[in-house]
């Protein structure tokens, strides 16, 4: 199941928001969203393929690690943030803060790299900023950032 | 994602990847190439020229086929970079794997390859003839 909302605020920014159920089914069509969306705020084409990676990788994170397989909420807000396009994504998941997920080094050779984490290396590499908390009444909120265009 | 298999010889395959690669269809992927192994293919190329996109997941399925063509199990797609752990200490012995080979890779999935370490480990070509020539 899936809706979408575009929202407006007073202050005139326009953002979209699509609701899913979480399930590796949905990954393509959120990806479809994300694509679609940042082109409509104005991102290059590098800015988009980021952007689309980074969501899925989150996203698949949520639902394989975070709700394991099962049916749940997640919430994907994107908007024009003055040069940037941000994403926000939204779970009722149990808490997972990625700092805690093993840093990225390229320097250190690979059988001494720890375990896990590769997709939120790459979410690091492919955006600027990438903040978490955890929601109080449970789950989770990130926030994606990346500017509308590729320097 | 659609793939479609080209048997070049008994010992050598090749498979064309059309779409994207993710989390939902990159055991399929392992699979295939599984089965092909089983058949005798010794030599697998995987045709990236339609692949649109590639998540995490599908450096997953490129490192299990490289164990695989290795004549290993694939490992435990939750063991995450623990997985590239055999495959690396071929490389730093100068065993590049050959019996793995990638054809033309797109700018995005390229960015995939390179961070996530692949390109030391995989050749890559920029077509398929050069990728069976070798």
């Amino acid at each position: 199941m899936r809706t979408t909302a575009v929202i407006v605020d007073t202050a005139g920014v326009m953002s979209e928001t699509l609701h899913v159920k979480s399930s590796l089914e949905v990954l393509a069509e959120v990806r479809a969203h994300i694509r679609l969306v940042a082109r409509r705020l104005g991102a290059d084409e590098p800015a988009v393929r980021g952007l689309v990676q980074a969501v899925d990788e989150w996203v698949t994170n949520v639902t394989v690690h975070g709700y394991r397989g099962a049916p749940g909420p997640v919430d994907i807000d994107v908007l024009r943030d003055g040069s940037d396009v941000r994403v926000r994504i939204c779970d009722a998941a149990p808490v997972f803060d990625p700092a805690t997920s093993p840093a990225f080094d390229p320097a250190v050779p690979l059988e001494r790299r720890p375990f896990g984490g590769m997709g939120i290396a790459l979410i690091r590499h492919l955006c600027t900023t990438f903040d978490h908390r955890a929601l109080p009444a449970g789950g989770n909120e990130v926030i994606i950032t990346r500017p509308a265009l590729t320097a | 994602m659609e793939t479609s298999v080209e048997r070049v010889s008994d010992s050598v395959a090749v498979i064309g990847l059309d779409g994207e690669l993710d989390a939902s269809n990159y055991q399929g992927l392992i699979d295939t190439g599984q089965g092909l192994y089983g058949e005798g293919v010794r030599t697998l190329v995987l045709d990236l020229t339609g692949l649109e996109y590639m998540a995490s997941s599908g450096i997953v399925a490129l490192h299990s086929l490289a164990l695989v063509y290795r004549g290993e199990a694939p490992h435990d797609p939750d063991s995450g970079w623990g997985a590239f752990h055999a495959v690396q200490a071929d490389v730093e012995r100068g065993n590049r794997q050959e019996q793995l080979r990638l054809v033309a890779p797109n700018p995005a999935i390229d960015t995939v390859l390179d961070r996530t370490g692949m390109k030391q480990i995989l050749p890559i070509f920029p077509d398929r003839s050069a990728a069976l020539a070798g």
